[in-house]
């Protein structure tokens, strides 16, 4: 029988999930701010905590009072929820993430497509802060997104395809339990996989080298130029979910995800998660932007050939 | 995908039925009222948007007929991929300052005509259904068989599909040459 108590539980744990979303996202502002600092011989953040960890906690609380400005000719109703509509998947994604060998919330069957489901949806919120602002730069940043997007997709999905096509499952944990004793990284054609989904991952959470939507020197804030106060905070905390999510999923599919020896399992989830996370961040402040020609020809020309040739390829290994 | 929820309201005196039941209607009613607001939008970017809502809302539905796959799937393609290729097209077609389409009496006149059409062809489709009980009864789908029968009892429908796929594709392509010259 359930009580009171258990529906107090059930709220503490989903105060605890949303807690650690929070957390996390001001932890990896923090730390990247410190990453590009150090990489440009700076010290970034030092004054707030110690080396400037609660800097992130200070932002945040003025970012709590700043004024919430609405643009004059903006599309009230769609500017007003599309802050909602980019972080709200991001939350949901949290349901398939393993993060142990029992720390995972509902492992569904459909698991790596329902968290591609989920990355497609996305892209609607950002069309939408791109057409409410109405601001050309917003408009600009949103249109370039979404081509970003669409093409970026596709090389995403069929490197997801080819990993669950060797664990035979589409469940996360499943494909966690395939790789006991030997990562699917070590597999030639599934480290190829991994290249593919790396580079389309970063593109499809808009990071340099793949930021034209928010390219500062020509739109620039792009789709969130007109956001303030705590809507912009909403995007922001929605951006560094979306890294933290795609390091996840990456560290699950590739890096054998929550196994490892003597530390316990979400221990070494969060050591890989966050290494691949930091290699994200080094990409960042290391590679210049690229065109917007040759974004999209990079995308149609080089990865989709390459991951259908992967496909095809470790279609005839599994069958051998 | 929603049992822990269910457990719980049930174990307040609230039956298992009345909660499927309760947030079906609940559910339904708001997918009709957002493909009505599509229709009768005027605003051409919020009706693509009201068509999103409407498409999650057909993917909930799948879900109490046991069917996750579908519902993801439907999600992924029609959200993902056709919604937003059509706001891509919105933002590249329309006027972006009057984003309304005022109505004249031709082009009412010809909507008119194409829906109720429309309408005829599915009342004619619907009514050839008979397997109706079969249908709604729905055991959830396993993935290796979806994809078994696919490949063996469904073979030649799936390829003529993606003959179809494949020829709208090229299609594209030739006519996106073809204005570029």
């Amino acid at each position: 029988m359930l009580s009171i108590l258990d529906i107090i539980w059930v709220l503490v744990i989903g105060i605890i999930v949303l807690g650690f979303i929070a957390v996390s996202a001001m932890f990896l502002i923090w730390w990247e701010r410190k990453v590009s600092a150090h990489i440009q011989s700076r010290y970034g953040p030092m004054r707030v905590g110690w080396h400037g960890v609660l800097q992130s906690v200070a932002d945040a609380v003025k970012l709590l009072l700043k004024e919430n400005i609405v643009p004059a000719g903006a599309d009230k109703l769609v500017w007003w929820l599309a802050p909602f509509i980019v972080v709200v998947p991001s939350v949901m994604a949290f349901v398939v993430i393993p993060f142990g060998k029992n720390l995972i919330v509902k492992d569904l069957n459909v698991g790596a497509l329902y968290l591609m489901a989920l990355s497609s949806v996305c892209v609607i919120g950002i069309f939408m802060a791109g057409w409410g602002s109405n601001n050309k730069y917003s408009l600009i940043g949103g249109m370039r997104s979404a081509a970003q997007i669409i093409s970026y997709e596709i090389p995403l999905i069929l490197s997801m395809i080819i990993v669950s096509m060797q664990a035979s499952s589409l469940s996360m944990q499943k494909i966690v339990a395939a790789q006991a004793g030997y990562w699917n990284i070590l597999h030639p054609n599934m480290a190829l996989a991994f290249i593919v989904y790396i580079i389309s991952a970063t593109a499809e959470v808009n990071r340099v080298p793949f930021d034209i939507p928010e390219a500062e020197s020509e739109l620039v804030a792009g789709f969130h130029t007109e956001y303030s106060g705590m809507k912009f905070a909403m995007f922001f905390i929605g951006e560094y979910t979306n890294l933290f999510i795609i390091s996840a999923i990456a560290a699950t599919l590739f890096f054998g995800g929550w196994q490892g020896p003597v530390l316990p399992g979400a221990v070494w989830f969060l050591i890989k998660t966050y290494g691949i996370v930091f290699v994200l961040m080094w990409v960042r402040w290391t590679f210049p932007r690229l065109r917007v020609d040759q974004l999209m020809g990079f995308a149609w020309k080089v990865l989709t050939p390459v991951s259908f040739f992967n496909l095809a390829v470790t279609g005839w290994l599994l069958l051998k | 995908m929603m049992n822990g929820l269910i457990q719980l309201l049930s174990s307040h005196g609230i039956s298992h039925d009345f909660i499927i039941k309760a947030s079906f209607y609940f559910i339904a009613a708001l997918t009709l009222v957002f493909a009505l607001l599509v229709v009768l939008s005027r605003h051409i970017f919020h009706a693509a948007v009201y068509l999103a809502v409407v498409l999650i809302g057909i993917a909930g539905v799948y879900l109490y007929l046991d069917a996750e796959f579908l519902a993801v799937v439907q999600v992924l393609i029609y959200v993902g991929a056709i919604v937003t290729l059509f706001i891509f097209t919105v933002m590249l077609t329309a006027d972006t300052d009057a984003g309304t389409f005022g109505g004249t009496l031709r082009r009412i006149s010809a909507g008119a005509l194409v829906s109720l059409a429309i309408f005829f062809i599915l009342v004619r489709v619907i009514n050839m259904v008979t397997i109706w009980k079969t249908a709604v009864a729905g055991a959830s789908v396993n993935l290796s068989q979806l994809g078994k029968s696919l490949m063996t009892q469904y073979a030649l429908p799936f390829e003529v599909i993606s003959l179809i796929s494949l020829a709208a594709m090229i299609g594209a392509i030739v006519i996106g040459k073809a204005e570029k010259r």
